[in-house]
C-alpha cells in the first residue's frame, strides 16, 4: 500500500502519524528517506510528540543512534538511527539493532537507509518506508509505503 | 592535590568512533599529557598488515588491544594510579569495549576507577592547557560546539553542570558538514568551508540566523541545509563557474552558524553572570571562531576570561577522559569496578554525572 501526503508545515504532518500509528507495530523499522533537508529529523520530531514523549529528538548524525522513550500503550522506544555516516554495512553490528528491536515496545526509525541497503533486505519483511519528496520552495511530500 | 607524587591516571574513550587511551600525570604544580593515543591517528591498518576485518571497523577491539599493548609493554600494572573510562553518553557497545578493558584493568591492579561523562571530558579538554588551568575560575560557561553536540553549559563547580542551552536539531559541525557536502566540498566540512571562506566577500548572500530572534539559549541549524540548497540549486550554473560566488557563499555559511554560536555565548554570559566562558568541542578549531569569541569578551564582557581548549584536545580523546577523572579522583570519588556500566543517554544533570 501507498499513501501520499502533503506536507507544508509541522502540523500539517498529522494525517501520515494518524496512518503510521495504525501500521506501526513494536520492532517495525520505519525508513525514512530523502535529500539533505528535506525534513527527517523534523518529521522524527512530530512522531516522538505524536507517540506521547517529552523528548526532544536531534540529528543522530554523527552519534549514530539516540534513544528516546515514549509514554504509549504500545510503543515504548524509538531508536532514532542516522547510516549517513555508515560506509560499511558491516558497522551497523555496533549499533546492536536486532537485539536492541526485540524489546518489547521498540521500533526504530533509521535516516539515510540507501546507506544499508544489504541490511535493509534482509529485514524487509519488517519495514515500511517513507520518503520525503521536496517539491519546491518549503512544500514536500511524504509517501508511506506499507504491506496490508 | 597531592604535592610530591603525581597521580598518574589511564584515560579510557570509546564512546563513538574513535578508540583511545591517555596517561595523565597531575600534580599540584603541573600536569602532564604522558601520552595521548588516538586509534584514527595513528597507521593501525599497517601494523595489522593492512587486514583488520571489516567487521571489525566500528568494534574498537582490535584497536583497544594494539593501544594497551603500545601503553604498557611488559610492566603494566606500575603504569598508572587510577582508570578514567566513558561511560557516556555514546553507542552502547562501542562504550562497553573501554568501560569493560577499564574494569578488568582495575579488579587486576586493584587501583580505583572512575567512570566519565564524555561531554565533562569535553570541558575538561580547556583544562589541559597550562594557561587556561592558572586562569580557571567559577562559575564558568562552556561552550561545546562539534558534530554531535552544540552545548551551553554553566559549570557552577567540579561535578555540578547545568545544560542552559543547546542545539533542538542538527549541531554545528553537523551544519558545517552537510552544507559543505551541498556544495561539493569534502570531508570534514568546517576546515574545508573556513579554506574558502578565506577568499570570500562579505554581503552577497544572506543565509537566516535561526533562532536569533528568540529569548531562549536554544539553538537550530537545521534550516541552513534548506536554506543552502535553496540558494544552490537556484544558480547552480553560476556556482558550477564562479568561484568567487563559491568562497562568498562559504563565507556566509560559516558567518551564520558562528553569529548563532556566539550571540547564544554572550546572552548566556549576561543571564548568568560568569567569571569564565572554556571554548572546547571540535568546532572550537575554528580560527574564526576563536578569534570571534575572544573578541566579543574582550568587548562585552572585560574581565570574564577566555578559556579555549587546545586545538590537540578538541575532538574526541582520552586525555580529556583522564582530566574530567582527575578532578574526581582527587576529590575522593571514584566507583566500584563492579557495579560501573555504560548508560548510553548519559546526560549532564547535576545527579547523573
Amino acid at each position: 500500500m501507498t499513501n501520499t501526503f502533503s506536507i507544508t508545515d509541522r502540523a500539517s504532518w498529522l494525517p501520515c502519524l494518524e496512518l503510521l500509528g495504525r501500521v506501526l507495530r513494536p520492532g517495525i523499522i520505519l525508513a525514512l528517506s530523502g535529500p539533505l533537508g528535506a525534513g527527517k529529523t523534523t518529521f522524527v520530531q512530530e512522531l516522538v510528540a505524536f507517540l506521547g514523549s517529552k523528548d526532544m529528538p536531534k540529528s543522530p548524525t554523527f552519534s549514530l543512534l539516540r534513544t528516546y522513550r515514549l509514554q504509549n500503550e504500545l510503543f515504548k522506544r524509538l531508536l532514532h538511527v542516522d547510516a549517513y555516516r555508515i560506509e560499511n554495512e558491516a558497522e551497523m553490528m555496533i549499533l546492536n539493532l536486532d537485539e536492541e528491536l526485540e524489546e518489547p515496545g521498540t521500533i526504530a526509525a533509521i535516516e539515510w537507509p540507501e546507506q544499508i541497503p544489504l541490511w535493509m533486505a534482509e529485514r524487509a519483511d519488517r519495514v515500511v518506508w517513507l520518503t520525503i519528496k521536496l517539491e519546491g520552495g518549503e512544500g514536500r511530500a511524504a509517501e508511506v509505503m506499507y504491506r496490508d | 592535590m597531592p604535592s610530591e607524587q603525581p597521580l598518574r591516571v589511564l584515560g579510557i574513550e570509546t564512546s563513538c568512533d574513535e578508540t583511545s587511551i591517555s596517561l595523565l600525570s597531575v600534580s599540584a604544580e603541573d600536569v602532564q599529557v604522558e601520552y595521548n593515543l588516538v586509534s584514527s591517528q595513528i597507521d593501525i591498518h599497517q601494523r595489522y598488515g593492512g587486514v583488520v576485518p571489516e567487521v571489525a571497523a566500528r568494534s574498537h577491539v582490535p584497536e583497544m588491544i594494539h593501544l594497551l599493548t603500545e601503553a604498557f609493554g611488559e610492566d603494566w600494572s606500575q603504569a598508572f594510579d587510577a582508570l578514567a573510562v566513558t561511560r557516556g553518553p555514546g553507542l552502547s557497545m562501542a562504550l562497553l569495549v573501554g568501560l569493560e578493558a577499564a574494569k578488568i584493568l582495575a579488579v587486576l591492579s586493584g587501583k580505583p576507577i572512575v567512570g566519565v561523562n564524555h561531554l565533562e571530558g569535553h570541558l575538561a579538554s580547556a583544562w589541559l592547557n597550562a594557561e587556561n588551568r592558572k586562569r580557571w575560575t567559577f562559575p564558568l560557561l562552556a561552550l561545546s560546539a562539534s558534530g554531535g553536540h552544540s552545548e551551553l553549559i554553566l559549570v557552577k563547580e567540579v561535578g555540578v553542570y547545568d545544560l542552559i542551552g543547546g542545539t533542538r536539531d542538527d549541531a554545528a559541525g553537523e551544519a558545517f558538514d552537510k552544507t559543505a557536502k551541498m556544495m561539493g566540498l569534502p570531508y570534514p566540512g568546517g576546515p574545508q568551508i573556513e579554506k574558502l571562506s578565506l577568499l570570500g566577500n562579505p554581503g552577497r548572500f544572506k543565509l537566516p540566523r535561526p533562532m536569533l530572534d528568540e529569548d531562549s539559549l536554544d539553538m537550530s541549524f537545521s534550516g541552513l541545509k534548506t536554506a543552502v540548497r535553496q540558494m544552490w540549486e537556484k544558480e547552480a550554473e553560476m556556482f558550477a563557474r564562479d568561484a568567487q560566488a563559491r568562497a562568498d557563499l562559504a563565507l556566509e555559511v560559516q558567518t551564520a552558524i558562528i553569529d548563532v554560536l556566539i550571540e547564544k555565548t554572550r546572552r548566556a554570559i549576561e543571564r548568568t553572570g560568569v567569571r569564565a566562558v572554556a571554548l572546547v568541542g571540535g568546532v572550537s578549531a575554528s580560527a574564526s571562531l576563536r578569534a570571534r569569541m575572544k573578541t566579543m569578551l574582550e568587548e562585552r564582557f572585560p574581565g570574564v576570561v577566555f578559556l579555549p581548549s587546545d586545538r590537540a584536545y578538541v575532538t574526541d580523546n582520552a586525555a580529556m577522559i583522564a582530566a574530567a577523572g582527575s578532578w574526581h579522583l582527587l576529590k575522593g570519588e571514584s566507583h566500584d569496578p563492579l557495579m560501573l556500566d555504560v548508560d548510553p543517554e548519559l546526560s549532564l544533570s547535576p545527579d547523573a554525572v
